[in-house]
């Protein structure tokens, strides 16, 4: 914990117990939608899976790596994961991304992909608005972890043909342009 | 059919919601687009209160889990539209919020919550 660390984000008229719940939860869903992932991409095969395979190994390895990104500014602020990873797992902030019924179904399968992306745009939006001029760390990270999941978002809207393409291929999976400068144990 | 007031409009401005307690009661109050809607205030996913839950357009976000509920019905909308029907134990946590019937008079919001 840092202890001036949290007391600047008091004095700056955040409810920091507030705060925490919320990185805990949005930690959780990081976490759960890396599990639930893994199971979609080994299921995305066939001639409409096996190119969807790709971004949902991005988005999988992205969505660990803000797990990642987050969990050193929840203890810095006083917080902590749950001991018990069923807790952790009952309080993520986003629903269960779970594969559908009809494993083969890629659209219904993207349907799941695009949800739960939206769901974790919505999570750093209010986590931005939240801490916005007040609390400079926190702020930082949930933008840069909003910037992936909303080309997150787009990727697979984009595969349902919602809207034109504005998708580039990432040089290596789960690169995390954004949010790599905050892994500092990976990157030293 | 037992009218209730609970807030003057500009309480509630387009695109917001607030949150009231009334005994053993909770009634969150919605305005879209000056359309007002009543709904109860807990959502029945893991029956948290839906104190601060946001509105998208027509869908009301609960702020634990992000589950969305359209102000016009009460019906669910996420996850209800990607969970597996083969999953029937999630149907539980999808269920709709009640609504309320709501009269707006000379600026005052009334809730029947019968």
């Amino acid at each position: 914990m840092g202890k001036v660390a949290r007391q600047v984000v008091e004095q700056a008229g955040i409810e920091v117990n507030v705060l925490l719940d919320k990185l805990v939860r949005a930690a959780g869903a990081e976490f759960t939608t890396f599990y639930y992932y893994t199971i979609l991409r080994v299921n995305a095969i066939g001639f409409d899976g096996e190119g969807l395979k790709e971004i949902i190994e991005d988005a999988r390895i992205e969505d660990r790596n803000h797990f990642e990104a987050l969990t050193p500014r929840i203890y810095e602020l006083g917080g902590a994961l749950p001991r018990d990873i069923r807790g952790f797992a009952d309080v993520a902030g986003c629903p269960d991304a779970y594969l559908p019924s009809n494993p083969r179904d890629m659209k219904a399968m993207l349907n799941v992909l695009v949800e739960a992306e939206r769901c974790a745009v919505r999570t750093y939006t209010e986590i931005c608005n939240m801490t916005f001029g007040k609390d400079h760390r926190t702020y930082d990270l949930a933008l840069a972890i909003l910037h992936e999941e909303v080309e997150h978002e787009a990727w697979f809207s984009e595969y349902l043909t919602e809207g034109p393409s504005g998708h580039f291929r990432r040089g290596t999976p789960g690169t995390s342009p954004y949010v790599r400068r905050f892994m500092s144990a990976d990157i030293g | 059919m037992a009218l209730q007031k609970l807030a003057r409009v500009e309480e509630i401005p387009p695109g917001r919601t607030k949150f009231f307690r009334l005994g053993s009661k909770t009634v969150v109050l919605a305005n879209r687009a000056g359309q007002m809607y009543a709904l109860q205030g807990i959502c029945p996913h893991r029956n948290n209160p839906l104190e601060g839950a946001i509105l998208w357009d027509h869908l009301l976000d609960c702020p634990w889990h992000h589950f969305q509920y359209d102000v016009r019905t009460g019906e669910n909308h996420f996850p209800r539209n990607v969970y597996p029907a083969d999953l029937p134990r999630l149907q539980e946590q999808v269920r709709p919020l009640k609504t309320y019937r709501v009269e707006v008079k000379e600026g005052d919001v009334w809730v029947d919550l019968e």
